[in-house]
């Protein structure tokens, strides 16, 4: 018994020592965009295990969207000598500064989740397929709806590429089928309340559709609040984007017909990946900058062989 | 009560009780535990070179922050200067990209000395417009500001699209080069932003120290009647202060879009909460009449190197907000103490 505390006690006392062995590979700095959203919560917490899984240690920076935050950022991991830089950026233009600054010190940066539209700067950028995953959608959309009917679409932020990128996507798909007729389109700037506001509006408008099709989850959710309450939730096929914990919850449920799942989990891990690879061997492990990850569709047939160990990490 | 105000400023006497030392250096000695505390948590915090690079940080709150003193010390309050700062670098952004004059078919390439000189301009202008609407239409400073806040914002949303002005480089042949050399160069190593910063807070501090317009800005945010009555020109003092202020946010917009040479229209959004907390943390009355450039310049650099350390020791963002929160907090709270003792 004594033998066994005595273990138990060295181990506890070894462990600081073992995790400033880890910490010796050096700093990865993550920076993402606001984490009092799950999606880079998930994005900041999946880079950060992976970063020290594979013995580096990690700091996670939040610009919450503003260029001057961001830039303060990359000072400080400059400041900190870090042997990389994962950066989620707060403008695909304004963030060129702050890349050309990490450059210029030596520092490898590894962009993930949103571009930045200047290449040959960062050593790759990782980002959901857009175009794939709202091709994914629509199409699972049509299979709930069947060829007729009647419907809305809820528009993200037009100041972001992806809300184009998605509306283009469904539109691509439901536009061969002319019984589909889409009633109204409205912008709802990716937030739940505008979601909820707009399909109410909708509905005073057009009582009788079929469906909604939503460019993220969070206005699909405030359509679905707008539909319950006026009572008329029974039958629609709503469709979200992007597999936020409350979709997923939302689907199975049975109030959300389904949700995209966007790899943000899967492209934070390997960024992270490529970056060790890099600081290691001086070489890149993927040749090619921009890289596209496949969205993945998630219905309730999918929830009832897969689970998601966390927010948007599904286990397969 | 106009005379108990006007003699603050001059506080610097012989009071050697160490109660009061502590609590009116409250913000010197913050800054001094903020710094010893990160250098002995990071190797890397306590180098000249990343003192150098948190100040330029802090330069743009600070500039933010004097501007804000000096509305404060007048009683009211200027909640557009985060606005400003986003218009004024958007619109340096525009007259670096040229202005097409469809009717004489050219396209003008301002200098970089007029395109600062237009923008500063700007500032003063939206200044203008917020001081005349208190003084003289008696809108109460919170709104008209608060309304200025969405209008700056609306109007460099309008300019842009909701996109980012970028490359505002210039280019040798338009002779329009040099605006990166407001935040990119230094002067004898120190970055330009943080020499901005210097000259604008001295010229400040002495203004309110040195001349009469500092003596009637005390007297009229102490007591505004009884400075009215005194013959202060109360209404031209306040019209002052609002343009001083966007005149300072329009500079600070110039720095910033020079350090990440872009401007996007939401840069600077709420900022002025930033601000006002450097100006409280330094020791002013959000009730006016009380408060000096060192304090709040002592207040911008507590909130900045204490934000720039939590960063490089990796603490989670969460904390960051709540631990800005609560000096913010604390900081007034020792105002409360301050100005409770000294009876009003």
């Amino acid at each position: 018994m004594n033998l066994f505390k005595r273990t138990i006690l060295a181990s506890v006392l070894a462990l600081p020592f073992m995790a400033q062995a880890a910490m010796a590979d050096g700093l990865i700095s993550i920076i993402v965009n606001d984490p009092s959203n799950p999606y880079w919560l998930a994005e900041g917490n999946v880079a950060k295990a992976t970063a020290e899984k594979l013995g580096y240690s990690a700091n996670v920076g939040a610009h919450k969207g503003d260029t001057n935050t961001e830039s303060n950022l990359v000072d400080t991991a400059i400041t900190n000598q870090a042997k990389a830089i994962i950066l989620d950026p707060a403008n695909a233009d304004g963030s060129i500064g702050a890349v050309k600054k990490a450059v210029d010190a030596g520092i490898p940066v590894f962009i993930i989740n949103a571009e930045i539209n200047q290449t040959g700067l960062a050593k790759a950028q990782l980002v959901s397929n857009n175009a794939q995953g709202a091709a994914l959608g629509a199409m699972a959309w049509v299979d709930a709806m069947g060829d007729k009917g009647s419907y809305v679409e809820l528009f993200g932020a037009p100041s972001d590429n992806n809300a184009q990128t998605r509306s283009n996507g469904f539109e691509t798909v439901l536009s061969q089928y002319p019984g589909l007729e889409k009633k109204a389109q409205e912008v709802a700037n990716w937030d739940r309340t505008q979601g909820y506001n707009k399909m109410q509006s909708m509905l005073q408008a057009n009582p009788d559709i079929n469906g909604v099709i939503s460019g993220n989850d969070e206005m699909a959710l405030g359509a679905i609040a707008a539909l319950k309450e006026a009572g008329k939730l029974d039958g629609k096929v709503i469709g979200g984007f992007d597999g936020s914990p409350d979709a997923v919850a939302a689907v199975k449920a049975g109030e959300l017909t389904y949700t995209v799942l966007q790899p943000v989990a899967i492209f934070a891990k390997d960024a992270v990946q490529q970056a060790d690879y890099f600081i290691n061997t001086g070489k890149l492990k993927v040749t090619e900058e921009k890289q596209l990850f496949d969205c993945i569709l998630i219905d309730s047939s999918i929830l009832d062989v897969y689970s998601f160990v966390g927010p948007f990490q599904l286990d397969r | 009560m106009a005379d108990i105000t006007t003699s603050k400023p001059a506080t610097g006497d012989m009071n050697l009780n160490i109660g009061k030392i502590l609590l009116e250096g409250r913000a010197f000695f913050a800054l001094v535990v903020i710094i010893v505390v990160f250098s002995f948590l990071s190797p890397v915090y306590f180098s000249a070179n990343n003192f150098l690079i948190m100040s330029s940080h802090v330069a743009i709150f600070g500039l933010l922050a004097i501007g804000m003193l000096l509305v404060i010390l007048n009683g009211g309050i200027d909640l557009s200067v985060g606005s400003t700062l986003g218009l004024s670098g958007v619109v340096a952004g525009f007259l670096m990209q040229g202005i097409e004059l469809p009717s004489a078919g050219v396209i003008l390439y301002p200098p970089v000395w007029a395109v600062v000189v237009l923008t500063v301009l700007l500032g003063a202008f939206v200044g203008a417009v917020n001081g005349v609407l208190i003084a003289f239409f008696r809108v109460p400073a919170f709104v008209a500001t608060l309304g200025m806040l969405y209008v700056a914002r609306g109007v460099a949303l309008l300019m842009t699209n909701g996109l980012t002005y970028n490359n505002l480089g210039g280019a040798e042949a338009l002779g329009n080069t040099g605006f990166d050399w407001l935040g990119f160069n230094r002067i004898a190593g120190v970055p330009i932003g943080v020499i901005i910063l210097a000259l604008v807070a001295l010229a400040i501090g002495l203004v309110l120290i040195r001349t009469a317009f500092g003596r009637w800005l005390y007297a009229s945010g102490g007591n505004e009647r009884a400075a009215e009555l005194s013959g202060v020109p109360t209404r031209g003092v306040k019209i002052s202060v609002y343009v001083l202020s966007g005149v300072c946010a329009a500079i600070a917009g110039l720095v910033l879009s020079s350090q990440l040479t872009s401007a996007g229209p939401t840069a600077g959004t709420t900022y002025e909460l930033t601000a006002i907390a450097a100006v409280v943390i330094g020791g002013a009355a959000l009730t006016g009449g009380r408060g000096n450039v060192r304090g709040t310049m002592l207040g911008a650099f507590v909130i900045g190197f204490l934000s720039d350390g939590l960063v490089i020791i990796g603490v989670s963002a969460y904390w960051q907000t709540v631990f800005t929160g609560a000096v913010i907090v604390l900081a007034v709270l020792l105002n409360s103490l301050q100005y409770g003792r000294a009876g009003r």
